[in-house]
């Protein structure tokens, strides 16, 4: 509102006639309606390179683009492994047997300490194991799921979907920002609809408020790395807070997924994380894209702290997105996977700013 | 219930053919490939173009088992049917390539097969498969497709869905004379082989004339009249639909009773044999779609083709195959809709050509989904005739296809002599496909109408540079056809 609106009419005012008009833009494209004609000069081959049935777009870089948990095979370092722990194990029993023995001969109740601190540190630690393997279980959980879903869209039967969409809910009972779209899926529940449908249905109702809070996390953990780099006095300080702040980030992302990992299972993920970053070259396209911010003159303009800055926080938005890969319970499908362009405009814009 | 298509003793026998096609695979692993498509649909290009892709290790870079480098050797073999022709694909090659000249229609059955030999991905697969795998193709006029859904029909059915169609829309203007002479005839009266001649004769006037290039209707059968093939002349081709009589039956010895006589015959002896010998026997089958052409001559045709496809489709037997169920009955457990001729587009309409083509085969879509068999539609080019260019127009780059126009194609007034080199627009596919099906329901709206002109191009010249042809015919998605139809048979 402008104060001209409260100023009192100072003269007779010029009568306005109602109408109407339209907000909308007005859809020129669609007007504009192309005739079919013919050019016998004028036109412009497009070239080998540019056509796509001639140079198809890699179908096998984008698959590797796309972060895949290991396969775990048989090895014979493993079976070992189990082995001496096995064997150790026995040891160990073996050494505590004889310890509490000793204690009772020495003393009763020397005894009896023993055996209860023992005990107690047996059930703590049994607990904590059955954590991890829950952890590591549910971890797996969200891969089958995967998998699953892979399969169940390829077969159009609505049944196998269904069942999909149903773990698929369970696995995000406890996410409250997914609450809309579980009851919206549910309401679907005596509709006919088909398996690639509904499985792109429940990416959209239930993944799509996830992945938004997933792109905030990622982005916010790349803007604190890219911020400390810059200011960080030695490489060292920033280093250590990049893998604190990556190992937050993987933690955090799969928490939002219904992942829930518990420290083997985090170790698990950050081991697929770097190996996927590994294979795919993260210098070489951290290069690519910095060349992108850093080339337009802004390298003359910053500082190179402020732009390693901008290195490391991509670096981070990178592991956030392979970590996005390999937590999300569906392949992205209807949705779109976030590429590291998404977030190169926000961090250098984090950057910029203080400047 | 409708009536089944087969009889119990067909059942029987197609029963056994399979029990013998799969004691033969266990040794020999054998796929056969279904190719589907009205006349005119490009079967025949389709097939060249594959075998010729395979043999001589084409561009196919979406087909993994080839990409990968595990096919070790492609060859054509002697096809195991002795009774039916080799398909000559060395023939339409040459046509193809050298003459630069699209195949005649095909006017008779053939057949080829072809034998992969590949080594599996997996270690398991390598230790337990032969590493083998034929693949059986036929090849015949689309024409003879439009015949599959009369198994189901009886006369009455058929010549009631006949006269019903000749008096709506265009065909009214096209019927008229078998019509009026369908009018003069008494079906009681008793049977004349000149009237039924002349009857015969009238009807397939009037199935030619909306067959024809400036109709391009496609639900015409019976579709022995448009190609007969050796019967030519037959009492099983000399008939024609009547009115019917009000209980349904006609007089012994009337003209009626001879017509249902030799529906039936033709029934028995043309088609049930086809069905039989080549498309219960099916694995996989691509379904090609010439929508272009309909859509070129506008709603009418479109939903012709529609009824056409629908019907056709309903024939097959999708589904999941069990070890205990695909002993006996087989079912098609992939089926891929192909709208092809894509490369008469640009490529950024093909989007649309996929959506138009989903619509029109839209129930046997949803029927074979619901059956668990795998579906996907996809526009493809067995050949690329054309180049994609951009011409500037008016601060705008309009996208273009290069290409040589067959001779006799027209473009706003303009003539092609079949020799120049030419960028074509056609012109944009309607964004919602329903706008082409609602068309007739209500008044035709022209300004609603797509403005589109699908030009016809010439096969592509292959610049070769050595004596035989080295170079692979260019195509537009048939790899990834390829992949969908064979890829797990390969993995």
């Amino acid at each position: 509102m402008t104060s001209n609106d409260h100023a009192p009419p100072s003269g007779p005012q010029p009568t306005r006639r109602p109408g109407s008009f339209s907000l909308e833009e007005p859809e020129r494209m669609a007007e504009v309606r192309r005739r079919p004609q013919s050019f016998d000069e004028g036109f412009t081959v497009v070239a080998d390179e540019e056509d796509p049935f001639i140079t198809p777009e890699e179908m096998a870089a984008a698959d590797a683009a796309i972060a895949q948990p290991r396969k775990r095979h048989f090895s014979f370092g493993k079976l070992a492994l189990g082995a001496f722990t096995a064997f150790l194990s026995l040891a160990f029993w073996l050494w505590a047997d004889q310890v509490v023995r000793d204690l009772f001969a020495r003393a009763d109740w020397l005894g009896y300490t023993a055996v209860m601190v023992l005990g107690i540190a047996v059930a703590a630690l049994s607990i904590v194991v059955g954590r991890e393997v829950y952890g590591i279980l549910r971890l797996g959980a969200v891969q089958t799921l995967k998998a699953d879903a892979e399969a169940a869209t390829a077969t159009p039967g609505p049944k196998a979907a269904r069942a999909l969409v149903d773990r698929l809910t369970k696995l995000l009972a406890h996410r409250p920002e997914a609450a809309r779209g579980r009851a919206a899926l549910a309401a679907t529940k005596d509709e006919i609809i088909d398996g690639p449908q509904l499985i792109e249905l429940a990416e959209r109702e239930l993944l799509a408020p996830l992945d938004q809070k997933a792109r905030a996390l990622i982005l916010a953990a790349s803007r604190r790395v890219s911020v400390v780099t810059a200011v960080s006095p030695r490489a060292v300080v920033d280093l250590a807070y990049v893998l604190f702040e990556v190992t937050r980030l993987v933690r955090a992302m799969a928490d939002l997924y219904g992942g829930r990992p518990g420290t083997i299972g985090l170790l698990r993920l950050l081991r697929d994380v770097i190996a996927h970053l590994a294979v795919t070259g993260s210098i070489a396209v951290g290069d690519s894209l910095a060349q992108q911010v850093l080339g337009h003159g802004l390298a003359a303009k910053l500082s190179a702290r402020l732009g390693e800055g901008v290195i490391n926080g991509m670096l981070t938005a990178r592991i956030g997105i392979a970590a996005m890969d390999l937590c999300r319970p569906l392949p992205f499908r209807s949705l779109k996977r976030p590429g590291i362009g998404d977030f190169l405009s926000d961090i250098a814009r984090n950057d910029r700013s203080p400047t | 219930m409708p009536p089944s298509l087969t009889s119990l003793t067909d059942d029987a026998l197609i029963a056994f053919d399979n029990l013998t096609d799969r004691a033969a695979s266990l040794l020999h692993p054998t796929i056969r490939l279904g190719v589907t498509g009205l006349s005119r649909a490009g079967k025949t290009v389709f097939i060249s173009s594959l075998v010729h892709n395979l043999l001589h290790g084409g561009r196919l870079p979406l087909f993994e088992p080839m990409r990968s480098g595990r096919i070790s050797s492609v060859r054509l073999e002697q096809q195991p049917d002795d009774a039916v022709a080799r398909f000559q694909y060395e023939d339409h090659i040459q046509a193809l390539v050298r003459e630069r000249i699209w195949p005649d229609s095909t006017r008779a059955i053939s057949e080829l097969r072809l034998t992969l030999e590949y080594q599996s991905a997996s270690g398991w697969g390598r230790l337990f498969s032969s590493g083998k795998l034929s693949i059986d193709i036929v090849d015949y006029p689309g024409e003879w497709l439009l015949d599959l859904p009369l198994l189901g029909q009886e006369y009455s059915t058929f010549s009631e869905r006949t006269l019903q169609l000749a008096e709506t829309g265009i065909r009214r203007e096209l019927s008229e004379t078998w019509r009026q002479m369908t009018k003069t005839v008494d079906p009681d009266a008793p049977a004349d082989e000149m009237t039924a001649r002349r009857l015969a004769e009238a009807f397939t006037g009037y199935l030619r004339a909306c067959k024809s290039d400036e109709r391009s209707l496609s639900t015409l059968p019976p579709g022995r009249f448009l190609m007969p093939g050796d019967l030519e002349g037959s009492p099983a081709l000399t008939f024609a639909p009547l009115p019917q009589t009000p209980d349904g039956k006609y007089a012994k010895g009337s003209l009626g009773a001879m017509m249902a006589r030799r529906y039936d015959a033709y029934r028995n002896v043309v088609v049930k044999p086809f069905f039989r010998e080549h498309f219960a026997r099916l694995d996989r089958q691509i379904v090609l779609v010439d929508a272009l052409q309909a859509l070129n001559r506008g709603p009418e045709a479109v939903q012709d083709l529609e009824r056409a496809l629908s019907d056709v489709l309903a024939c097959f037997k999708p589904g999941t195959n069990s070890i205990i169920s695909s002993l006996t009955g087989r079912r098609i457990d992939r089926v891929l809709i192909a709208a092809t001729k894509a490369d008469h587009l640009h490529h950024e309409s093909h989007d649309r050509l996929e959506a138009i083509t989903r619509r029109l085969v839209d129930r046997a879509i949803h029927r074979i989904g619901m059956a668990g068999a795998g579906i996907d539609v996809m526009a493809i080019a067995s050949v690329r005739a054309t180049r994609e260019a951009t011409v500037k127009q008016d601060g705008m780059l309009l996208p273009v296809i290069t290409g040589t126009p067959i001779e006799g194609e027209k473009i706003n007034g303009e003539i092609f002599d079949g020799k120049r080199k030419t960028a074509i627009f056609p012109g944009d596919l309607p964004e919602k496909p329903d706008s082409l099906f609602h068309q007739l329901d209500s008044k035709p709206q022209e300004t609603l109408l797509p403005d589109l002109n699908i030009v016809r191009f010439r096969p592509p010249s292959l610049e070769d540079t050595g004596g035989a042809i080295q170079l692979s015919v260019p195509h537009i998605r048939l790899d990834r056809a390829l992949q969908f139809l064979l890829g797990d048979r390969l993995a």
